[in-house]
């Protein structure tokens, strides 16, 4: 064999490589409105930036006549590449390929580019288009799994991880995105569930179709499984650039940055026009977020699960926080399970890479129920407390309205280690509503008096003139500052920035034990 | 002794009520507050609120997302309404939450009635 045909061999097989499951297949993808494997890649990372690996691994098993299905390539494709200039490593599985089924060197594909983003601390970012385990390969493909689970757990916390719904993501391929940071879904053609439809009708006779039971809409509002949903694929990869931009690499770098044209010494002065005189009228805190942060821009994560709490990022003079807003509209901003978990989880992922977090608070408690209890809002609502008592990053929250109870505590209080604890003079922050508080402690007046409704609207009010309000907490150091909601923008700047130094020690311990 | 016409659902009940203060003996002296069958006849119970199966039709149903008051219910059977349009004003955790139509449609049924307590899930209206 000379030279030449060697190099002909090469081109032989890299073109067989590109096309995949073939041409005829890939016209099915297409026609079912979803790109194959490399059309992603390519239009998620930036022009010509591609670099593939492994990519003439394949099966090396005989059972079932494997070796003749076999394709190069593996079902997946895999390499690194950059998003906006940054170093990123993906993975990609090819529909196309055996029903991008995951074998044992389609699962070793991954894992290598997994071990790679680990060691040169870059973002990992999975695109998922699978049938799930490949049966032919038996246990082979279970190992396959299992050590994807293994390094998602191993990197959760070093480098971003983002996992992309893409098509199906059935049984325990689930597990990989669930450990991961965030889960893009597109609407229609994605799907996630343990169990399908079939399994479903025949175990327990309900009734539910794909989408119903796992797909874009059931997991961004329902389960609270995806964090993200897309109408489409092209819109789904423009999301997933936008993230990239807010994150640093990894646990050790710093928060991008990206210069801003937004005057750090902007007034804001609409913000005090947002809270309603009436404490009783709702408004809609995304305003808050959108007035303060540089350019309005704001990107929402999970903005379809849990509404009552608002979490997402932004940035300040350039540099990315993330926020925790409750919100006012759904459920009164109320903490229940979900919007604990939601905001917990969130804060955890900001600790962990590094980004400032900054809440604001309105919040009128717990939301009440025996459905809450039993569903374990204790266990739930716990973990907000442990996750803002646990982070070390720059913590910093704006009292705007209603602080009360446990829920004021949990909502990144100076009790759980706030640096910086601002009240509007809208703030309310008492143990309870002047209501309840009125009916507790004067019970005995009330009763006794002539006209009970009469003394007991005076006694409320006299309550709240007295607690109702940022002075109390102010005086005593809860609060380090009443501000003028218009400064609102130059005050968290500036705490960032003489917080940007901190460092903070805890006891060295294994890991801690997370309310789950 | 008060008496006060409630009307839940369309039927009407007739309730009294007495308020027992603390150590103040109630109006009728033979009455004893440790007698359950002295205190203030108790109201007849309103029917449990409809739950999905009873639905005024549409088929688009609106329910109270939490437990509450409703404080107002700003639309009538028959009107259309905008997705985003404030059905009704539900009052809970101190505050007057809005309930909005969830998509563009015409009001099939108002299953509430301002002044009703409602809980988690029960049915507030239904759309078409």
């Amino acid at each position: 064999m000379d030279n030449q045909s060697r190099m002909a061999l090469l081109n032989e097989k890299r073109s067989q490589v590109n096309l995949g499951g073939g041409e005829e297949k890939i016209k099915k993808q297409h026609e079912a409105g979803k790109k194959t494997a490399r059309e992603r890649i390519n239009a998620l990372l930036d022009e010509n930036s591609f670099v593939e690996l492994n990519a003439f691994a394949e099966t090396r098993s005989i059972d079932f006549d494997m070796q003749k299905k076999k394709v190069p390539g593996d079902g997946v494709v895999t390499g690194y590449g950059s998003i906006n200039g940054r170093l990123v490593f993906v993975s990609s599985q090819d529909f196309t390929v055996i029903g991008g089924s995951l074998g044992e060197m389609h699962a070793k594909k991954i894992t290598n580019v997994m071990d790679m983003a680990i060691k040169t601390g870059a973002p990992f970012i999975s695109i998922n288009d699978s049938g799930g385990a490949r049966i032919e390969e038996g246990i082979d493909a279970l190992k396959g799994f299992g050590e994807i689970f293994t390094r998602n757990t191993h990197a959760s916390g070093v480098i971003p991880q983002i996992s992309v719904i893409m098509g199906p993501c059935a049984g325990g391929a689930v597990y990989s995105p669930a450990i991961t940071d965030f889960v893009f879904m597109v609407e229609n053609t994605s799907q996630m569930f343990i169990t399908g439809p079939q399994v479903i009708k025949a175990v327990t006779g309900e009734d539910v179709t794909f989408n119903e039971l796992g797909g874009a809409d059931a997991h961004n509002s329902k389960s609270g499984v995806a964090h993200f949903k897309s109408e489409n694929e092209d819109e789904c990869i423009e999301k997933i650039r936008k993230l990239i931009s807010f994150l640093p690499d990894n646990n050790l770098s710093d928060v991008p940055y990206l210069e801003t044209n937004d005057d750090v010494n902007r007034i804001a002065d609409n913000l005090i026009d947002i809270i309603p005189d009436d404490s009783n009228k709702p408004y809609d805190a995304m305003e808050i977020i959108t007035s303060v942060v540089d350019n309005g821009d704001f990107f929402e994560v999970q903005e379809h699960f849990a509404k009552n709490i608002i979490v997402g990022f932004g940035r300040m003079n350039g540099k990315t926080i993330g926020i925790v807003a409750n919100q006012p509209r759904f459920l009164a901003g109320v903490l229940d399970v979900d919007s604990s978990d939601k905001a917990a989880r969130f804060v955890r992922f900001c600790d962990s890479f590094n980004i400032p977090i900054v809440s604001f608070t309105d919040v009128p408690g717990y939301l009440p129920g025996v459905n809450q209890e039993h569903s374990g809002i204790i266990r739930h609502g716990a973990k907000l407390l442990y996750a803002f008592a646990e982070a070390t990053v720059p913590k910093i929250n704006v009292i705007l309205r209603k602080a009360y109870g446990g829920a004021y505590i949990a909502m990144n209080s100076k009790h759980l280690g706030a640096d910086m604890v601002f009240a509007w003079p809208t703030a309310e922050i008492a143990v309870m509503g002047p209501e309840g508080a009125a009916n507790i402690i004067f019970r005995k007046e009330i009763g006794n008096s002539d006209d009970p409704v009469a003394t007991r609207n005076k006694l409320i009010n006299e309550y709240k003139e007295k607690f109702s309000n940022p002075y109390i907490a102010a005086a005593r150091g809860y609060v380090d500052d009443v501000i003028e909601p218009e400064s609102t923008r130059i005050r968290i700047i500036s705490a960032l920035e003489m917080l940007a130094g901190k460092r903070e020690r805890r006891p060295a311990k294994k890991h801690g034990n997370i309310p789950l | 002794m008060k008496k006060f016409l409630i009307k839940v659902n369309g039927q009407q009940y007739e309730v009294e009520v007495e308020e027992i203060k603390n150590g103040a003996s109630p109006s009728d002296p033979a009455v004893t507050v440790s007698e359950p069958a002295a205190a203030p006849a108790p109201a007849p119970k309103p029917p449990a609120p409809q739950k999905a199966a009873k639905a005024g039709g549409g088929a688009v149903k609106v329910n109270a997302p939490m437990p509450g008051t409703i404080l107002s219910v700003n639309v009538k059977p028959g009107d259309s309404v905008k997705k985003g349009q404030v059905l009704v004003i539900l009052e809970a955790m101190k505050m007057e939450n809005e309930i909005l139509a969830p998509q563009d449609g015409t009001v099939a049924s108002v299953d509430v009635s301002s002044g009703a307590s409602v809980d988690s899930g029960d049915l507030l209206l239904t759309l078409n």
